[in-house]
């Protein structure tokens, strides 16, 4: 499966992304469409305000008694029939859920979007277990043909024209298709119906699992969420610790804003809410079903500089308006979650020395927080982060002595006082128009940004000079 | 492989070395949900054509198709006429008392070739002829269980004799709802799901399913395309007749 190369630096990644014309255009349509539908879903709905500072309040809530309702959930899942694994890394998750695989005898499993699955790379642990693994929302459907990965957390497909959808399409069938969106989803209808009805196992993530009731909560529009959950012998559910929620009051809650955050609907059009194994008289459900809890590193961030980024409710709304994302797309950041929680949801799993340039890919403008349903302090937490990557020494030697030297330097005035006049000599020979443009050494930090030049009178000289001549008055 | 003592006691410990971000509570839950139904069912006996009428605009804006008739018996007639505009027959059916009365008879008078589901238990066998029957209608006939004015959401609750499949795997999903259903908003619709979660009745499935219109995406540029996986289109009939009792 060809992925982002890790091994070509960030900034590579990004610039590749920014020369790509037509990718350009795909991110700029989509993430304004998006940002315009939320808006809209919002300003028609005046209780959003209090609502978000709620659900925020719910999610902290959670976390400070997370044992009781983790506790309550598993209680719950195993009073109704189901069973619960604890995975604390990602080769964890992974053998649990080739070991169920593997005892049920399944051949095929059916999947509807979950990141906690692409997190833990499930499908090629799948596959190679000799199980076939098939994605079924459409847009994952297109990029596991393409043997890509999503570049969007809502959209997995935007970067991808009908024109390329239709040729994937046609080598998967051996027979040509017309590239029009309504004729591709009813190709896609007819080849994964199929699917569902002949899968053994349902694989699926968790949007909220409910601690009072033990159940577990899909959102998604196309009804794949239900089909897997309803059709296959065996359904797996694959989530992360944070995803537990209280009680159905609480996720109400949070029903009201999820939709109108990702895509600017009052409701996604389906919400699908299953509690444990068929019951007697059901005509359908899974014989077994089974929760797997997943740590993979969000356990530590409980009390770690990421806690705030637990709360995340994988809506994609900071995305559309991060100014980087804008511009790069999901790809360039390499890993499983892009944008600006991606950064931080990366961070989380991989530790910090992923993110080391990842940290950067951010102008702190604050925009995520204001389009984040529960409020998220990305770049606070952003900032924690390149303190970390700093003290870490995980940057390059040039850019810590040069943050060090500055440091110390705005940290005393005396210091700072007489280095203007050396900074003034020093700064000659790169000086053009009133900006150092260009710095030997610096080269990757300067080509992209234009520093001012030390004043020749700063403000603190001129000061000094009126409060004299205020007293000689 | 990870216990659930080690994977409990790892969250206590971090749990210990901190008080959280900021005080905080979860969402405030009825104390007795019945008694808070009970409120919510009186005042919507004044506000209920209210409520109706703002379902119906929600409801058709993400693409529902909205009908009203006087009785049960006047069901037949609205199924058989949407069935003829497609030019189908086979249609999937809950078990009768879930819908609130045999509409299989009319049905069949009409022209049509409906199965009605199972009311209980039966057979792995009979279960999997019958969801070859049920992938193979091209209607699928259900109640509704609330009706969401706030959004358009129908909601449907699994169980014996109504199964998940009805309103899922044919193309063209109906379902019938009565006054009884009607609630105002999400935060209301709350209520009842927790009031159902401490009743539970007999026949009771593990699915609860919200839908919204029917199934869409738009992950192809973008473009808005319905059916993908669910309905392509969804009905809804409103009974003016109660029709449980």
């Amino acid at each position: 499966m060809s992925e982002t190369d890790l091994s070509v630096p960030f900034r590579r990644r990004a610039g590749e992304a920014l020369r790509d014309a037509h990718l350009q255009e795909a991110l700029t349509i989509a993430t304004t469409k998006f940002i315009g539908l939320q808006r809209e879903a919002f300003g028609e709905f005046p209780e959003g305000d209090r609502l978000r500072d709620l659900a925020r309040e719910i999610k902290e809530a959670t976390l400070q008694r997370l044992d009781r309702y983790l506790g309550e959930l598993v209680d719950n899942v195993e009073r109704l029939g189901g069973r619960v694994h604890y995975a604390t890394t990602a080769e964890e998750a992974r053998r649990v859920v080739l070991d169920i695989a593997t005892r049920t005898g399944a051949r095929m499993a059916v999947k509807s979007k979950s990141m906690a699955t692409e997190e833990i790379h499930l499908n090629e642990a799948l596959e190679a277990a000799g199980v076939t693994a098939v994605e079924t929302d459409l847009g994952e459907y297109i990029i596991q043909l393409a043997h890509e990965r999503p570049s969007h957390i809502i959209a997995p497909a935007i970067h991808k024209t009908k024109g390329q959808v239709a040729d994937l399409f046609a080598k998967e069938l051996g027979r040509r298709v017309a590239a029009d969106p309504e004729v591709l989803t009813q190709i896609a209808r007819g080849e994964l119906r199929e699917k569902f009805l002949r899968a053994d196992l349902g694989i699926t993530g968790a949007n909220f699992a409910i601690a009072d009731t033990g159940t577990v909560v899909l959102v998604t529009n196309e009804g794949n969420g239900r089909m897997v959950t309803s059709l296959p012998r065996v359904h797996v559910a694959v989530m992360g610790v944070e995803k537990v929620v209280p009680s159905m009051t609480d996720l109400m809650v949070f029903l009201q804003i999820l939709a109108k955050s990702a895509t600017g609907q009052k409701m996604s059009v389906y919400t699908t809410l299953v509690r444990g194994p068929r019951r007697a008289g059901e005509l359908e459900g899974p014989e077994e079903f089974h929760l797997v809890l997943l740590d993979n590193g969000r356990i530590r961030q409980l009390a770690g500089t990421l806690r705030e980024a637990l709360y995340c409710l994988r809506c994609g709304a900071c995305l559309n308006v991060c100014p980087v994302y804008r511009q790069i797309g999901g790809h360039a950041y390499g890993y499983t979650s892009p944008g600006p929680i991606g950064i931080l949801l990366t961070a989380m799993l991989e530790g910090p020395a992923s993110v080391k340039d990842l940290a950067h890919a951010s102008s702190l403008c604050g925009a995520c927080v204001d389009a984040c349903p529960v409020r998220i302090d990305i770049p606070k937490m952003l900032v924690e982060l390149r303190h970390e990557v700093a003290a870490k020494r995980l940057a390059p030697w040039t850019e810590r002595v040069a943050y060090g030297l500055l440091a110390r330097l705005l940290a005393s005035p005396r210091l700072y006082r007489w280095a203007k006049p050396v900074a003034r000599l020093l700064q000659r020979p790169f000086v053009r128009d009133g900006a150092i443009r260009r710095v030997p050494l610096f080269d990757e930090w300067t080509r992209t940004r234009d520093l001012p030049a030390v004043a020749a009178r700063t403000f603190q000289e001129r000061w000094r000079e009126l409060v004299k001549e205020e007293r000689s008055q | 492989m990870t216990t659930r003592a080690e994977f409990f006691s790892r969250i206590s410990a971090e749990m210990a070395k901190t008080r959280g971000l900021f005080p905080a509570r979860t969402a405030p839950r009825p104390a007795d949900p019945r008694a808070v139904a009970g409120t919510i069912r009186r005042e919507l006996a004044e506000r209920w054509p209210a409520a109706l009428e703002r379902f119906r605009r929600e409801f058709e804006r993400v693409g529902g198709v909205f009908y009203r008739v006087a009785a049960f018996a006047d069901v037949p007639q609205v199924v058989a006429g949407i069935a003829r505009e497609r030019e189908v027959r086979r249609l999937v059916a809950w078990d009768a008392r879930e819908l609130g009365g045999d509409l299989l008879p009319a049905l069949e008078a009409r022209g049509l070739d409906p199965v009605a589901m199972p009311p209980g238990e039966v057979s792995a066998e009979e279960r999997a002829r019958l969801r070859r029957v049920v992938a193979d209608a091209e209607l699928g006939l259900t109640g509704a269980d609330l009706a969401i004015a706030e959004t358009g959401t129908l909601v449907l609750r699994s169980g014996a004799g109504r199964p998940r499949s009805t309103s899922l795997l044919p193309p063209c999903h109906i379902a019938v709802f009565d006054r009884a259903a009607l609630v105002e908003s999400l935060g209301q619709a709350g209520v009842v799901l927790e009031l159902w979660h401490r009743e539970e009745p007999p026949g009771t499935g593990g699915a609860v399913n919200f839908i919204t219109g029917p199934s869409r995406t738009a992950d192809i540029e973008l473009t808005l395309t319905r059916g993908v996986h669910g309905p392509k289109e969804v009905h809804a009939i409103f009974v003016e007749a109660p029709l449980h009792g």
